[in-house]
């Protein structure tokens, strides 16, 4: 049972910035932003390579976010006025992003398994406190993303996916707005993608393919257990938080049970897959509710 | 005294479509002036509003704004200076944000009126309905029609614009509310002495507000009456002119 947990948590906990960043993205910012993929690549990519070349460790981490926020506002500017559809401009950004994070790197992969890490400390006195400060960093960017959409800047993001028009009336900017969305949304990526690459040991051009519909995937399931909290405007952000909490953790849950029932991983994702499907009827309707 | 807005022979024809939505409008309003926009269905009144607000972009001819051409101003400060108001407040309100969400965005344009607590904030939301006072953390998506559309108007006169464009914005409520609605607008506008154009099919409203009539048919300028031509007309002209 403990190994079971233990295995769940593994997946989860590293997981779930990348979840709220596309429960941000989708449900807040409402954008089609699928380079959240790329970014969670970049972010380890960048972390791995600093910590080679014997970067400080915090240091590395900032940097890993703040790539991640570039690609944001990379993408961002590629949809500048429109002029590039939103889903086309996130699947280019991640092309691109792939070649970025290889160049970065120098080669497919870098292992941080001997390197001294954000966690390697904690890790070295045991698998439980690793996590632990696992957890702890994965709740701290998230917490501190929930206080930045419930500031006035925030407001105006969440503005922006209610009624992009309307903002654009009262004379904001759409796109220094949509920028700073997509920034945030892409450093949360990079900073998952950057703890995922210290709790598995390395970090590796492919480990970002299919993350952004595994984030879906645990949102939908999240949503489906919360579909009556984010009815609060003012708990909205914090509802976001907790159908991605949820989400990651059943859907790591899941996958982690059928992987022990002995099934075949070429069914897996499949499996998961069909259950979203049954899911989503739900989702559908709920979604044609006002708030959502 | 120069016009404000000058409607310089503007035509409107969209691709595909063989007759013009608007054909040869040429019409100026002077600075004040609250003109009433009556016509039927597909008469262009939306669409001659549309095009003012830059929703639309006239086939040919030009509307001067202060004696500039409308496609010269930049849309943020072109908006600061005309607001539209139409039925639908899901475009003119941030739906699923709360009551003081949308006055905290409204208020952040600048020149707007900003109010020091939330009391002041209140007896403010009253003066236009006194149930959007209680409701401030509410969702604006959970309101009534009645409350949204006096919510709008609200926050429209946080900063009120230059020139005001009213599209039928009160053909979604009920006759009672619509009344009050319509009253209150009337107060504002007169109260800040704003130039306003109001599209309405209701011959009760074209009677009792505005000072200068505009008739469209087919598109086109089928009348036109000062104020002291529409003063003398009773809903019954009304219908024999404009329809």
């Amino acid at each position: 049972m403990i190994s079971l947990l233990l295995s769940i948590l593994t997946n989860a906990l590293p997981f779930l910035p990348f979840a709220f960043a596309v429960a941000i993205s989708f449900n807040i910012l409402r954008a089609t932003d699928m380079t959240l993929d790329g970014s969670f690549v970049v972010g380890a990519s960048v972390f791995a390579k600093l910590i080679t070349m014997g970067v400080f460790p915090v240091i590395a981490g900032g940097c890993a976010i703040l790539a991640g926020m570039l690609a944001g506002v990379m993408v961002a500017t590629i949809q500048r006025g429109g002029r590039v559809d939103p889903l086309l401009a996130g699947v280019l950004a991640t092309f691109i992003l792939a070649s970025v994070s290889l160049i970065i790197m120098g080669r497919p992969n870098i292992s941080l398994l001997s390197s001294s890490t954000l966690v390697s400390s904690a890790f070295a006195m045991g698998e439980g406190v690793g996590f632990s400060v696992v957890a702890v960093y994965s709740m701290v960017i998230c917490l501190i993303v929930m206080l930045v959409f419930r500031s006035n800047v925030g407001l105006r993001l969440r503005a922006l996916g209610d009624n992009p028009q309307l903002l654009l009336r009262l004379g904001y900017s759409l796109e220094t707005n949509r920028m700073l969305g997509f920034a945030i949304t892409n450093g949360m990526a990079a900073f998952a993608g950057m703890l995922m690459s210290q709790t598995t040991g390395f970090a590796d051009v492919g480990m970002g393919y299919g993350m952004t519909l595994t984030g879906i995937g645990a949102i939908i399931l999240g949503r489906q257990l919360l579909v009556y909290t984010t009815h609060q405007v003012m708990l909205r952000i914090i509802g976001e938080f907790f159908t991605a909490l949820i989400g990651v953790l059943l859907y790591f849950a899941i996958m982690v049970v059928l992987l022990r029932f002995d099934i075949n991983p070429m069914y897996l994702k499949m499996c998961i897959g069909l259950m979203l499907v049954f899911l989503m009827r739900g989702v559908i309707s709920y979604a044609t509710t006002p708030l959502h | 005294m120069q016009p404000l807005l000058c409607i310089e022979h503007v035509s409107l024809r969209f691709p595909m479509m063989d007759k013009s939505i608007l054909d040869d409008i040429h019409y100026h309003v002077m600075r004040g002036d609250f003109v009433v926009i009556l016509g039927g269905n597909g008469s262009g009144k939306s669409s001659l509003l549309k095009s003012i607000d830059k929703t639309y972009v006239p086939t040919s001819g030009s509307i001067l704004y202060r004696e500039r051409n409308i496609k010269s101003y930049p849309l943020n400060q072109y908006y600061r200076l005309i607001k539209t108001i139409t039925q639908s407040t899901v475009d003119s309100l941030f739906a699923n944000l709360t009551i003081y969400e949308n006055y905290q965005l409204f208020s952040g344009v600048i020149g707007s009126k900003t109010f020091h607590s939330t009391q002041e904030l209140c007896d403010y939301l009253a003066e236009f309905n006194v149930n959007l006072a209680s409701k401030l953390d509410q969702a604006v998506c959970y309101l009534s029609g009645g409350e949204k559309q006096s919510l709008l108007l609200a926050l429209t006169f946080l900063n009120p614009p230059d020139l005001l464009l009213l599209d039928e914005h009160t053909s979604a409520l009920d006759p009672k509310s619509a009344d009050k609605i319509m009253t209150l607008t009337n107060d504002m506008i007169r109260k800040h002495h704003m130039t306003c154009l109001l599209t309405t099919h209701d011959l009760d409203i074209a009677v009792k507000y505005g000072d200068r009539l505009l008739a469209l048919k087919e598109g086109k300028v089928h009348h036109v009456a000062d104020i002291e031509q529409k003063n003398k007309l009773r809903a019954s002209d009304l219908r024999e002119l404009c329809y």
